[in-house]
């Protein structure tokens, strides 16, 4: 019994050579990830890269407490929720929690079916087979290999920062759309914006950071090494996600919003040349399959721990009602939304909207967490720290409002 | 009136069980839920409703089914306590004073009570006759001989969804998944600190005990092995998952993780001790009772015959700064290892040895003079932690000294090794003791 509760968990565990915020913040080069950032060079050019200045600082700033919180109180964010707050409120989070990681279930799969059409195969048949393989992978327990397969494929996406510079961008332009603060209150920016914030500071990468502090034994003795992890890991996933906005600018920037995944693909080109869009379906199946079994895994972990369920956790797959029933719905929602009909890029970029508007709830109990005393002792936000993080939070929160007021009143 | 617990720790489970309060009809029938108590009015004994309850207050202590002391009431905007003394009647529909004033004094948390609402209800608890872990998601009260007491904690799902239906929709709680009181250990991380249950946790057996401590939350883990005998703390360790095990002793102090290992048998010790990052072990060995220290030093490939293996840890170490006095005073306190010290270590910032001060000498030094004006000859004499038993012989005998300090590369004292260690050594190893009729 125990031995097969430790495979569930052990599934969950980062790779040891890797740091927990590397993969935690790198998460966020999703398949939804990719699309959002190609269809942002597609479309605005280079005049969201202010814009990701502003969002590395607070998923920085995210990170950094999400880590923290998992250091100092060894538990994770969903159990401490539960804890900490009024059960009604609790609730709440955990609901749009698991809206928000449905959101991102439905895309990946998404990025399968949008990665097998590159490579010649229908979605039809590519979303279901991978949904019934990936629950059978982790269910009956060989996920642990498919991973470093998958893990292995998105190495392909390194090939963007090189793509960003042998496609020739206007270095000026680049500079001054980084350095020179703009903003756009017209309705595609900023519905751009959110997707940007939403696929950046997914809520799923909070958790995930978080629980894997507290998986790797990491303690409040720790901190320094486990706050460098985090930022360092928060800066490099930006700099590759601003390198895939400019590399898709150069190539197809100014071209209005990005239309298929084949489009995406140019941007390889410079790189690889003709095999641009098989690499670019290698990348993204990988990223995509990845991201599939971890985030439905790490949710319905955390909300068996929340409602109670822990022992659920420890049963084999028949005895684990809770929490195999939870990951069985994600997949199922996953792959059958993936499947309605319409354009795949165009429903990536929704459930990163989606991401976007729901983040900020989360961040606000991470942001509460974070500055109890009572909770953190000395390892409680600093002053300073906690403004700025206050000012991230309620900027993404005003932004989430905006685009939602704009899309209930047709704005 | 005075309960006394209903039934010592130390009966067999199945005597236990049918003790439990939960167990009594009068008591089933007359729960009342402590989540479903918040927001309910607070009335004086005149029928007047003074203010809403927030929190209900339990006294910490040994008895198994701990008293309530008293209620936090919201009045207005303040925060008021109700001692449980002037409590006339606590129903699931609220609570009535037996008084017809109220004085509202401020509710200051004390170390000796819990607040249930705060501190217990939603948090990890361990179930200790069903061996797991569960989440408090309601707790029950009841009116056990003229006093209020908690007595039952609700683990099934429905009561989650009761407390977060509106209130006009709530009925009456029915008790689905109810764990007595008196087989939940809590924890002081999550509230209530139960001693008595010390006694259930020995009951256990180890592989459950492996098992919850896998489940719980770091705090709550740190505090179950910290309630734990060693005995039963090693067994469990041996029962453990490897990954899960390295956490445990990760977040474990040194002192503890020695006292652990001592109690293992000598394999699973070495194996435990092997998984320890390197520079946490030689902590952890340094805190191992000597004699357990060198019969694991050889298993751990340290070599017996090198002077790491033969060497005390214990060590005085003193800076140059101190005074006499106080370095005397330290060593009163070490009165347990007076056979180990054989002299005073005097190091500079970085750890390095400076000089190696004989009691003699201290002895003779002025109290307020500094260790300082003790530094000089004799020099202290120094072998390498990896130096053979001949070099340390020779060491020894060379400088006609009772014990030499063992330092490491960087010239930091790592232990001393006292002429009885090397006698040891030479009347037990049957190579060595060749060398003891070799002239020198």
């Amino acid at each position: 019994m125990i031995r097969l509760r430790r495979r569930w968990k052990r599934l969950l565990a980062p790779l040891a050579v890797l740091g927990p915020g590397l993969i935690a913040a790198n998460a966020g080069n999703d398949a939804g990830g990719i699309a959002t950032y190609a269809s942002a060079g597609s479309e605005f050019v280079y005049r969201t890269l202010f814009v990701m200045v502003l969002v590395t600082v607070a998923l920085v700033v995210v990170q950094e407490m999400s880590a923290r919180l998992g250091a100092v109180t060894g538990s994770g964010l969903v159990a401490l929720i539960r804890e900490q707050f009024p059960l009604r409120l609790a609730a709440f989070s955990v609901v749009c929690l698991m809206v928000a990681n449905v959101g991102l279930v439905v895309s990946e799969f998404a990025g399968i079916g949008a990665a097998m059409e590159l490579l010649g195969v229908s979605r039809w048949l590519a979303v279901p087979i991978a949904a019934v393989g990936l629950w059978a992978l982790v269910v009956f327990g060989s996920y642990r290999y498919a991973e470093r397969l998958f893990l292995l494929l998105t190495l392909v996406f390194l090939a963007y920062p090189i793509a960003a510079v042998l496609g020739h961008p206007d270095w000026t332009q680049v500079a001054r759309s980084t350095a020179l603060p703009h903003l756009s209150f017209e309705h595609g920016y900023l519905l751009m914006v959110v997707a940007l914030i939403g696929t950046t500071i997914t809520p799923y990468m909070q958790l995930y950071q978080a629980a894997a502090v507290v998986e790797r034994g990491g303690t409040a003795d720790d901190l320094p090494a486990i706050r460098a992890d985090a930022i360092t890991g928060s800066v490099f996933a930006n700099v590759i996600s601003m390198c895939i906005i400019i590399a898709t600018a150069a190539a197809i920037g100014g071209s209005g919003p990005l239309t298929s995944a084949s489009q995406a693909a140019l941007a390889l080109e410079p790189v690889v040349g003709a095999s641009a869009t098989t690499l670019f379906a290698i990348g993204l199946l990988g990223a995509s399959a990845l991201a599939a079994a971890v985030v439905p895994l790490s949710t319905s972990y955390a909300v068996a721990e929340a409602i109670g369920a822990e022992r659920s956790v420890s049963r084999r797959p028949r005895d684990a009602k809770v929490f195999v029933g939870l990951f069985t719905a994600q997949i199922v929602v996953g792959a059958a939304v993936a499947l309605v009909p319409g354009n795949l890029i165009g429903l990536l970029l929704n459930m990163q909207v989606l991401n976007g508007v729901i983040s900020p709830v989360l961040l606000t109990f991470i942001l509460v967490l974070a500055g109890r005393r009572r909770l953190m002792g000395d390892h409680v936000n600093r002053h300073w720290f906690h403004r700025l993080a206050t000012v991230c939070v309620v900027t993404v929160g005003v932004l989430a409002a905006i685009v939602t007021v704009q899309a209930l009143f047709g704005g | 009136m005075k309960v006394t617990t209903v039934v010592s720790t130390a009966v067999r489970p199945m005597r236990r069980r049918h003790g439990r309060l939960l167990a009594l009809e009068q008591v089933r029938e007359r729960l009342v839920s402590v989540a479903g108590l918040v927001g309910r009015p607070v009335a004086l004994a005149d029928g007047r409703e003074v203010g809403r309850i927030v929190d209900v207050v339990v006294r910490r202590g040994t008895e198994q089914y701990p008293a309530v002391a008293g209620l936090v009431v919201r009045v207005g905007r303040r925060k008021a306590w109700v001692h449980a003394e002037v409590l006339g009647s606590l129903e699931s529909t609220g609570a009535r004073m037996n008084s017809a004033r109220l004085d509202v004094r401020d509710f200051e948390p004390r170390p000796d009570e819990v607040a249930l609402v705060r501190d217990v209800l939603d948090h990890q608890l361990v179930d200790v006759d069903g061996i797991q872990v569960v989440r408090a998601n309601d707790l029950y009260l009841a009116r056990v001989v003229d006093t209020e007491r908690l007595v039952g904690v609700e683990v099934g799902g429905r009561s989650l969804l009761r407390r977060l239906a509106p209130s006009w929709m709530r009925r009456a709680p029915v008790p689905e998944r109810l764990i007595d009181w008196g087989a939940i250990r809590s924890f002081e991380s999550g509230g209530v600190q139960l001693d008595r249950a010390r006694g259930d946790l020995e009951r256990l057996r180890p592989a459950d005990v492996a098992h919850l401590l896998e489940e719980l939350g770091r705090a709550q883990r740190q505090e179950l092995l910290a309630a734990l005998g060693d005995h039963l703390a090693a067994d469990a360790l041996e029962e453990m998952e490897e990954d899960e095990r390295d956490q445990l002793l990760r977040e474990t102090t040194p002192e503890r993780t020695a006292a652990i290992v001592a109690a293992m048998e000598p394999d699973e010790a070495v194996e435990t001790l092997r998984e320890i990052p390197a520079d946490q072990r030689s902590t952890v060995l340094r805190h191992l009772p000597a004699p357990v220290r060198e019969r694991l030093a050889p298993l751990l490939d340290l070599d017996p015959d090198v002077a790491g293996g033969m060497m005390t840890s214990t060590l005085v170490r003193a800076r140059a700064s101190e005074s006499v006095r106080e370095v005397i005073g330290r060593l009163a306190a070490l009165s347990d290892h007076r056979d180990d010290i054989d002299g005073v270590l005097v190091v500079d910032e970085r750890g390095v040895l400076v000089d190696d001060i004989s009691l003699f000498e201290l002895l003779m030094a002025d109290g307020d003079a500094p260790v300082e004006s003790l530094v000089g000859e004799p020099w202290p004499v120094t072998v390498s932690i990896d130096a053979s038993i001949d070099e340390v012989v020779d060491a020894v005998l060379g400088n006609r000294r009772s014990s030499v300090v063992v330092v490491d590369d960087e010239g930091r004292p790592e232990g001393r090794i006292l002429t009885d260690d090397v006698l040891d050594h030479l009347v037990t190893s049957p190579r060595s003791a060749r060398r003891v009729g070799r002239p020198t």
